[in-house]
């Protein structure tokens, strides 16, 4: 609508204002982001195995984009305490110690329980393969400035690690069994192993990529703050119905045969046009400006079409919001002080600020409840997983939802306060 | 009711919620077509009360309304359209000029294209305000607003309308044009009924009166009638002093 037009301040800081937010929040943690990307985080890594699973292990984190591999202090290969004393300073956040004798622990189960398989024709047995996994120790150090993300990811692949070195061993040695039996076999059964370990290897990284998103600043900030520059339509829609209320054109617009009804409307389809021209900005924020600062530019993924959709339910979601809280509030500092708090909670709790995945467990807990964290997670996964618009589809449909519950309070609110 | 009368009010009252008086209390009228009829009475008396369930502001606490032989309750929707209202406080947007806001609440009364434009032009210049028509109303005057408010009221051709104290703040020039202009779109047929402080204004304007005080019809006539029955009164201010003292109202 017109007044909108007219509060030229009011516009400007509705577009400008995400804009240098983007641009300042993504400078700012581009560095951040990219310690965690580029340059992986630091890992000291002793091997004094120094057998297969030293080796896999080592060659893993050597060749994983997540970290950047060390194996050594000063040009020698560290000891245990050294380790530990170089995570402590801080000079790597992750220090891991493959034992002595590791490989060997392993190979010494997995020929008894080849054996005791062989033996008594059965298969693994519950018992066996707890005692297996009891014996091989592998130390990780950890400056606790880590993130629990890049930890959980790290362990689980020590784990693969050690199971695909077991796995190895035991075909190893069941095959030697079996070629006594059957020499000719012997070469066919390794090769078949070998292609095995290959992709086996492979699908480690690859659920790798898939699980732990670790964006970019600009992959971030982008989507982040868009939603939060289109949830802050809220202060001006809210003003503006708070506005209308105390200078008296609402009782002349009730006097009006137009439904009242059809007014809102008005106001939802105008407030809508200006979150999705603030999107369009915001985009093509990411998509040309930042690149020439030098920031990675922004990648969009592939659905148009759930782009369209998240876009459009984050507009009504956010207009439904301002609606509510133009009807709740009685004067435009109370609209303004109710709006800019909750969006700032919602905005904070829903990892817009910070990621979500930053967050300590029981904050995660509580982005659930913020529309700003649906609406991010859909961007998330159109953008970073490659999602569908099936993937979206639930998230959207809350936004949706939460469109029509404000909607609907705002209505009850506005019967109850216009009972005089 | 004949189809003569055009607002028939049978004992309309009105109690705001949280209050023990009623605002309006058990006020009767019957207001003919082409009349104009003048609602006065000191501050507080209940005028814009009852203005304001007229024109479906909100519902009345018990009573029955009919206007232009339909029933308030019934057919809002056909009433409002029939309809003008000028509120006593000045309704339009101020970061809006003029010819904005009215260009808005004429698409609100359904009105557009030439027709409201040129409906529009008429009325700036009928009330001077043509040259400023382009400027916010945030920068006028107080009496510029009243008029623009007024227009507001008027734009759609109501069969009835309602002005709350449209005079008020408005130096002797343009009351007298605002006047004259009432009296023109009355001969066209428009009832209106009108709240006034202007005791002098209402007795030359109005072809018929009814002070209210406390919510209560006091006397009901023609301002003529008024004076020659209350004695020793030669205006219609005395008359109103006589009938509701001169103690101060909220
Ligand atoms: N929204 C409201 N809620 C509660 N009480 C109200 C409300 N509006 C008016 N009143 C009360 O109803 C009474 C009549 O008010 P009303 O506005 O109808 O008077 P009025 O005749 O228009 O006075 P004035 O000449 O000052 O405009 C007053 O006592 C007022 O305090
Ligand atoms: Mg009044």
């Amino acid at each position: 609508m017109l007044i909108l037009l007219r509060d030229r301040v009011g516009l400007a800081i509705l577009f400008i204002m995400p804009m240098v937010l983007i641009f300042v929040m993504t400078l700012i943690q581009d560095s951040a982001f990219k310690s965690l990307n580029e340059k992986g985080i630091p890992i000291l890594f002793v091997d004094d195995d120094k057998d297969s699973l030293g080796i896999a292990i080592g060659q893993g984190l050597k060749n994983s984009e997540l970290c950047s591999f060390h194996d050594s202090i000063n040009g020698k290969p560290a000891s245990a305490d050294e380790v530990k004393k170089a995570v402590a300073d801080g000079g790597f956040l992750v220090g891991i110690i493959v034992p002595k004798g590791a490989t060997e622990a392993i190979r010494k189960n997995v020929s008894s329980l080849v054996q005791q398989t062989l033996g008594t024709d059965s298969v693994l047995s519950a018992g066996a393969t707890k005692k297996m996994s009891d014996s091989v120790e592998i130390s990780i150090f950890i400056d606790p400035i880590t993130k629990k993300s890049f930890l959980t990811s790290v362990t689980s692949s020590l784990r693969e690690f050690i199971s695909v070195i077991k796995t190895k061993i035991m075909f190893k040695t069941f095959s030697d069994q079996l070629a006594e039996i059957i020499p000719d076999k012997k070469t066919t059964t390794s090769s078949v192993f070998e292609k095995t370990q290959i992709i086996k290897y492979k699908e480690v990284y690859a659920s790798k990529d898939i699980g732990e998103i670790v964006p970019n600043a600009v992959q971030h900030n982008v989507p982040a703050w868009t939603i939060f520059a289109m949830f802050f339509i809220v202060l001006p829609l809210a003003g503006s119905m708070v506005k209308e209320k105390n200078e008296g054109s609402i009782f002349r617009l009730h006097t009006m045969p137009s439904s009242f009804l059809l007014l809102i409307n008005g106001k939802i389809v105008v407030y809508v046009l200006v979150c999705l021209i603030q999107f369009i900005l915001m985009l093509s924020v990411g998509l040309y400006f930042l690149p020439l600062l030098g920031l990675p530019t922004l990648v969009l993924g592939n659905s148009i079409a759930g782009i369209i959709i998240v876009t459009l339910a984050t507009a009504f979601a956010a207009t439904g919001y301002g609606v509510m809280v133009g009807t709740m509030a009685t004067t435009e500092q109370q609209g303004a002080i109710m709006g800019a708090l909750s969006i700032l909670l919602f905005s904070a709790i829903g990892g817009v600020w910070v990621p979500t995945y930053v967050m300590p467990q029981t904050m995660r807990h509580l982005s659930a409840f913020s529309p700003l964290n649906w609406s991010l997670n859909s961007f998330y996964e159109l953008f970073l997983r490659g999602g569908s618009v099936h993937s979206i589809l639930p998230d959207s449909m809350k936004l949706v939802v939460f469109f029509f519950v404000t909607m609907s309070i705002a209505s009850v609110v506005n019967r109850i306060k216009r009972k005089i | 009711m004949t189809s003569n009368t055009i607002i028939n009010i049978q004992n309309l009252s009105k109690t705001f919620i949280g209050k023990t008086e009623p605002a309006v209390n058990d006020i009767s009228l019957s207001i003919r077509r082409g009349e104009i009829f003048g609602l006065l009475g000191p501050n507080g008396a209940g005028k814009t009360t009852t203005i304001s369930i007229l024109c479906g502001l909100f519902p009345p606490s018990s009573g029955k309304i009919n206007i232009d032989g339909m029933d308030l309750r019934g057919d809002l929707d056909y009433i409002k359209q029939i309809v003008g209202v000028v509120p006593q406080d000045i309704a339009l947007y101020p970061t809006l000029t003029a010819r904005e806001n009215l260009n808005f609440y004429g698409h609100m009364y359904g009105l557009k294209g030439k027709a409201l434009r040129d409906k529009i032009e008429m009325w700036l210049s009928n009330f001077g305000l043509t040259d400023a028509a382009n400027r916010r109303v945030s920068t006028y005057s107080g009496g510029m607003k009243r008029r623009v408010n007024l227009i507001a009221g008027v734009l759609h051709s109501p069969k009835i309308l309602f002005l709350d104290e449209p005079t008020v703040g408005v130096d002797v020039q343009s009351r007298t044009v605002i006047i004259d202009y009432l009296k023109e779109l009355n001969k066209s047929g428009t009832t209106i009924i009108y709240t006034s402080h202007h005791m002098d204004e209402a007795e030359h304007f109005c072809t018929q009166v009814a002070i209210i005080d406390h919510g209560k019809i006091i006397i009901e006539g023609t301002p003529k009638h008024l004076i020659e029955e209350s004695l020793g009164s030669t205006n219609l201010e005395t008359v109103f002093l006589k009938l509701t003292n001169r103690a101060l109202r909220d």
